[in-house]
């Protein structure tokens, strides 16, 4: 089954950058439609906990301007989709097919009540909760999820039928297909995002070997108001960890894992779970190994000071190598910089605060050949005067597409993002 | 009065419920008369609680809503619209704020907080029942716009809101445009300069017919409010006659001419201009411009040069715009006397000194008559202060500093670069220049703020030393032929604007945002806005990229022809009035005039004036003037709320 | 007991320039007593003596107006304006045997968060020591 559709604006990725991007546009007149892979829009801020510098909750800020997306009716959102490929056939004539998977939850009438999700006996590892615990194969993705409404992991399930007899709306439909959607607008917006670093390539920290060892993205879960336990726990053996350690560029900075280049967030969202961790374990030691403390925002320097002066503990040290002690506690080696020694520290948890990777996939999306930067992100044609042009007229970037940054960066990029897109739609294939 | 109300206690998350009972506050509420149901809820502003909130409203015809949550300032509007969409007035919502001014500040008392928020919630509940059915105030909107600074991020906004229609007045107070960018040479990381960047800009401002620009201006006083600004401009001539060609030979022959030498602002003071200058050759506009303070008129130029005309007089000119864009830009610091040898000790400059000295240099590097080998940079001057005020980190001067040395390094490859730093901040994809000073075998040592560098003269030697951590806090020295100070960024002088606009300012001395994620180009005087390097340290990327977002918003606003405005206005009852005319005196809009209503005459509120201050209100000696969404009953009924 | 010991303050914020920082006090978790209860209004000219009066009445114990002061996007005329309704209310306070030092101003800028904490915690122990006597 095929269908056609026509937009001003295709913006491929529903996060906030992506979500940002679409509202300007659709606020000043323009039809946006908005191809998100995942279940839910809101990418990874929505799962975050508190955001630096200003510790507002991430949900907070997320939901609002999803939720206004969602309902704008300028904007169409389709999740749980991908754009297959995007063909350039004039200036303001793109041609796209986009898959729309099955959720086998008929999306109008789920009323998101989580029956299904309740008799559904099989139990997976919950990718939203980063693995820390289990989720089921019918699932609502997340509580503050948009739209909230279940789908079956089809490749989990184990076809059963008890979602299908206990759904009170009847809306579990294990028939639905895939539908393919061909689609034309005037322009293109790439908001992909990131992905993060995975810590297995960097063997001698121990991540997927010592259970302790956890990624910062673990650990944000952990302190998110809908989060997998009450508290914050120690994988192993579930006690409430007393001492932890940080360990920064995990996987930034770092010539031997391909990635030359500094990820941007990593120091400030560490230093901002040091401030939270305090808050939620007062009786807990918390020391961050870093390199370079790298507080250059608006505000971020006095976080970073203000994080000293709550006693968290900075060692500017580069960490050798992680060891598991008896009882799961971490012992780890490391070059004192300011000392010039080899010194060790034991602690009875260790979160690796990963960096952040180009996504892959993107330029291949685009028959005319997107241009990547030399780090894989998409590159800025024109940095200086047009910095989300790229080297196709009429598509353009926002957010960590083109680039590691935070959260105000990132709105700001899908804001010129916008603005360059608007001026496209308005005046033709001008460049500045 | 309104008596089934909903009443719904956010959790948000766990930020307001770690400290306060929200299940107490959800009971204490129940009790009231006219609350119909009350509901705690983990994020009122989640998607789902919204669809519950516009749900209850239908399902048990509410007639009135309190939201018991965050800051109004965040999600006023998020509940308005969740009220409008359920067909319910947005007037008939009241937000109380149980985060900010209740979990939060009293996080150190959850007892006390909860009960803070049980009397704030009952006063909410009470100011709701009174509430009225209002609808907001439309007016008409000039579709244009007052972009004040014209550098980077003024040139840029200035271009892409007239691509998008609206009337561009573009206000630069020198008499040039391009700002700080047209001062630095080649740029990371597209090898462009600065001055190139700046050229193609102007070309297509200054072709734009919906931008005009103004250049030696100044705001000198504002009236009216967004949608409807009147600006005064004082244009201050550049005593060239308009309507001249430019003849560049026979301007240069009166540049020459002219017997006056002052500093060189444009070459931060490292070399001497005259009165008549031009700062750099391809320099916009073209025509040179006359120093007025520096000049002697002397009139020598004058009589060379038939387009010089010292006899013009400063003009003012009124503008009336929809919104004004503020892209001031920022200083660089400037260290007082004496700090790392500044001004006492002959080869200490600054970062911008230093990056103007590369570009004016011929084939060899020389600074006072000596010829440059070793090189030490100071990192951090003016930011990251323990004892001054400039805690920030100014973001651009890692990069900055770096890129420098290498273009130096590059056009002169015998000199040696000491990087005294406090840690590298090259982030994201800067990176690659640190890697690169590296293997240039630049020499990069730190130390903490505790012990920080000093500098020294010797002799005829100019000493850098330091405690470098990097080799165990081996205490290490150079002999720098010349110290650069990596000096930070400071706003600009912007007393006079802050002042006209009333602009909020920052705990940084920069303008402030209202929310660094909501609402990042947005301040709180409706209408006004800020972009670049005047909100904080920023690259010129990152300033391109915060006025396009400001060019966006300023579109959104100002294009559709109205504003829609709070419906907060003053009333007069026409019963207590006895028109004494002390409103009229006390109302800053002229909004208050008399009028006879059945014979008798009484004080007439002019709706497209009135803003809404209530200044009016207190000097009634009758009591006969009410503000909406203010009334007597609604602010007694409150405060009784709050006492029980 | 506790109740009586307490004081209560009842402060008018303005909703541009003092809420938001009385705002960023909570944000920065800048502890101040928690009987303080804030009423916005959108300028401290707008404060009628009828309404602090009303709340003396039904029992707060002291009044605070976190002016806009010169940062008043309405009207150069703001501080002067607010301290008239100040005086005005002194005086009316004095012929009611009200102590007129239950009443204070100041000026409280967007980002003056530390300012008000300060004030809120003199205010509050002055009358606590006041309530004492």
């Amino acid at each position: 089954m095929s269908k056609s559709e026509e937009y001003d604006v295709l913006v491929i990725g529903g996060g906030i950058s992506g979500v940002e991007a679409s509202l300007n546009l659709a606020n000043q007149g323009h039809k946006v439609l908005v191809v998100e892979k995942d279940l839910s829009v809101g990418g990874k801020m929505i799962h975050l906990s508190k955001v630096f510098p200003t510790l507002d909750c991430s949900a907070c800020i997320t939901t609002p301007k999803v939720s206004e997306a969602a309902r704008h009716s300028n904007i169409t959102i389709y999740t749980y989709s991908q754009v297959n490929d995007i063909d350039k056939k004039a200036e303001h004539d793109f041609r796209a097919s986009i898959t729309k998977f099955p959720r086998y939850v008929d999306e109008e009438s789920c009323t998101g009540c989580q029956v299904c999700e309740d008799k559904c006996p099989v139990v997976v590892q919950d990718q939203y909760q980063y693995d820390l615990v289990g989720r089921k194969a019918a699932y609502v993705p997340f509580s503050i999820a948009n739209p909230r409404i279940a789908a079956i992991d089809i490749e989990n399930c184990s076809l059963c039928g008890a979602c299908e007899r206990a759904c009170p709306a009847d809306c579990i439909d294990f028939t639905q297909e895939k539908q393919d959607i061909e689609i034309k607008v005037k322009s293109v917006i790439v908001a992909t995002g990131f992905k993060l670093f995975d810590p297995t390539l960097i063997p001698r920290y121990g991540f997927g070997l010592f259970k302790n060892v956890v990624t910062s993205m673990q650990m944000e879960r952990q302190l998110v108001p809908t989060r997998p336990f009450n508290n914050v726990l120690r994988p192993k053996d579930g006690k409430m960890p007393d001492n932890i350690a940080y360990v920064l560029c995990a996987g930034s900075r770092d010539e031997t894992v391909g990635n030359p280049i500094c990820s941007q967030v990593c120091c400030m969202y560490s230093i901002k779970q040091a401030q939270l961790l305090l808050g939620a374990l007062p009786m807990a030691d918390v020391t961050i190994y870093y390199l370079n403390i790298r507080s250059f925002g608006k505000g971020f320097n006095e976080f970073y000071q203000q994080a000293k002066d709550m006693g968290v503990t900075f060692v500017k040290g580069k960490i050798g190598k992680v060891e598991e002690l008896e009882g799961g506690d971490l012992k780890l080696r490391y070059e004192d910089i300011e000392q010039g020694v080899v010194k060790e520290a034991n602690h009875d948890m260790v979160v690796l605060s990963v960096g952040i990777l180009a996504n892959d996939g993107v330029t291949s999306l685009f028959k005319q050949n997107l241009e990547l930067d030399q780090f894989n992100y998409v590159n800025q044609k024109d940095l200086l005067a047009n910095p989300a042009q790229t080297n196709i007229g009429g598509v353009y970037v926002a957010g960590t597409a083109s680039g590691p940054m935070d959260i105000p960066d990132s709105i700001l990029s899908a804001g010129a993002a916008s603005s360059e897109t608007a001026g496209y739609l308005r005046g033709g294939n001008h460049e500045k | 009065m309104k008596n089934k109300i909903g009443v719904y206690v956010c959790m948000c998350g766990s930020n307001i419920s770690d400290y306060v009972d929200v299940e107490k506050v959800k009971a204490e509420a129940e009790k009231i008369g006219g609350v119909l149901l009350s509901k705690t809820t983990m994020f009122a502003c989640a998607d789902s609680t919204q669809q519950e909130i516009a749900n209850d409203i239908k399902d048990q015809e509410l007639d009135a809503i309190v939201v018991a949550s965050c800051s109004p300032k965040l999600h006023l509007h998020t509940f308005r619209n969740v009220a409008i969409r359920a067909g319910l007035n947005p007037y008939n919502y009241v937000q109380v704020n149980i985060r900010e001014q209740g979990s939060w500040a009293h996080s150190d008392n959850p007892a006390q907080a909860t009960e803070k928020a049980i009397k704030l919630v009952q006063a909410g509940i009470e100011r709701v029942k009174h509430s009225k059915e209002l609808s907001t105030v439309k007016i008409p909107s000039e579709n244009s716009v007052a972009v004040v600074g014209a550098g980077i991020a003024g040139m840029r906004s200035a271009l892409e809101l007239a691509e998008m229609g609206t009337e561009v007045h573009l206000i630069e107070r020198e008499h040039f445009v391009g700002g700080r960018t047209s001062q630095w040479n080649v740029l990371f990381t597209t090898n462009e300069t600065g001055q190139e960047v700046i050229s193609r800009l102007y070309n297509q401002i200054i072709s734009h017919p919906k931008i005009t620009l103004y250049t030696g201006t100044n705001i000198i006083s504002k009236k009216g409010s967004v949608g409807d600004f009147n600006l005064t401009l004082k244009v201050n001539p550049r005593y060239i006659k308009p309507e001249c060609k430019l003849d560049k030979k026979k301007f240069q022959e009166a540049i020459d001419l002219c017997p006056i030498e002052v500093d060189d602002k444009f070459n931060f003071n490292i070399t001497k201009r005259k009165a008549i200058y031009k700062n750099y050759d391809s320099e916009f506009p073209e025509m040179p411009a006359i120093d007025y303070e520096a000049c002697n008129k002397c009139g020598e130029c004058a009589k060379l040069c038939d387009e010089i005309d010292l006899n013009q007089q400063p003009e003012e000119k009124l503008i009336n715009v929809g919104s004004v864009l503020l892209s001031t830009g920022f200083n660089p610091y400037e260290p007082p006397k004496g700090e790392f040898g500044y001004e006492d000790i002959d080869n200490v400059i600054t970062l911008q000194q230093f990056k103007r000295l590369i570009e004016l240099n011929g084939g060899k590097l020389i600074y006072n008559n000596k010829e440059i080998k070793n090189i030490a940079y100071i990192y951090c001057v003016g930011s990251r202060q323990v004892d001054g005020e400039n805690k920030y980190c100014s973001r651009y001067c890692c990069t900055s500093a770096i890129h420098t040395a290498i273009l130096v390094k590059e056009k002169y490859p015998n000199i040696n670069n000491f990087h005294f730093n406090r840690g590298i901040r090259t982030y994201g994809k800067q990176e690659v220049l640190y890697n690169k000073a590296s293997e240039q075998g630049d020499i990069f040592l730190q130390s903490f703020e505790d012990a920080p560098t000093q500098v020294e003269k010797v002799g005829n030697e100019t000493i850098v030393k330091i405690k470098d951590i990097l080799t165990a806090n081996e205490e290490l020295e150079v002999s720098a032929d010349l110290v650069v100070l990596v000096t930070g960024m400071v706003p600009r002088e912007n007393a006079d604007l802050v002042n006209i606009l009333k602009v909020p300012i920052g705990r940084d001395k920069f303008f402030n945002e209202i929310h660094p994620k909501l609402r990042p180009v947005e301040t709180v005087i409706d209408g006004v806005l800020i972009s670049g390097a005047c909100q904080a340290p920023l690259n010129i990327t990152e300033s391109v990229k915060s006025s396009l977002s400001a060019a966006s918003k300023v579109n959104s606003l100002v294009s559709s022809g109205e504003i829609e405005l709070e419906p907060t206005m003053a009333v007069v009852h026409n019963d207590k009035c006895t028109w004494c005319d002390k409103c009229t005196n006390a109302c800053p809009y002229d909004a208050i005039s008399v009028t006879k209503v059945n014979d008798k005459e009484v004080a007439l509120v002019a709706k497209s004036l009135c803003k809404g201050c209530g200044m009016c209100l207190p000097v009634c000696p009758e009591n006969a003037i009410d503000l909406i969404g203010y009334t007597d009953i609604e602010m007694e009924s409150m405060i009784e709320a709050l006492i029980d | 007991m506790e109740k009586l010991d307490n004081p209560k303050i009842l402060v008018f914020s303005t909703e541009k320039i003092s809420d938001p920082a009385i705002d960023m006090a909570g944000l920065l978790k800048k502890h101040y007593p928690a009987t303080v209860y804030t009423v916005n209004v959108p300028c401290s000219s707008a404060v009628k003596p009828k309404w602090i009066l009303h709340a003396f009445d039904k029992g707060f114990d002291g009044v605070f107006i976190a002016a806009d002061g010169t940062d008043c996007s309405y009207s150069d005329t703001c501080s002067e304006k607010t301290s008239e309704i100040v005086k005005t209310t002194h005086e009316i306070m004095r012929e009611k045997n009200i102590d007129p030092a239950r009443l204070k101003m100041a000026a409280i800028c967007s980002v003056c968060a530390e300012a008000f904490v300060k004030h809120m915690k003199s205010f509050h122990s002055h009358l606590l020591e006041a309530k004492g006597n």
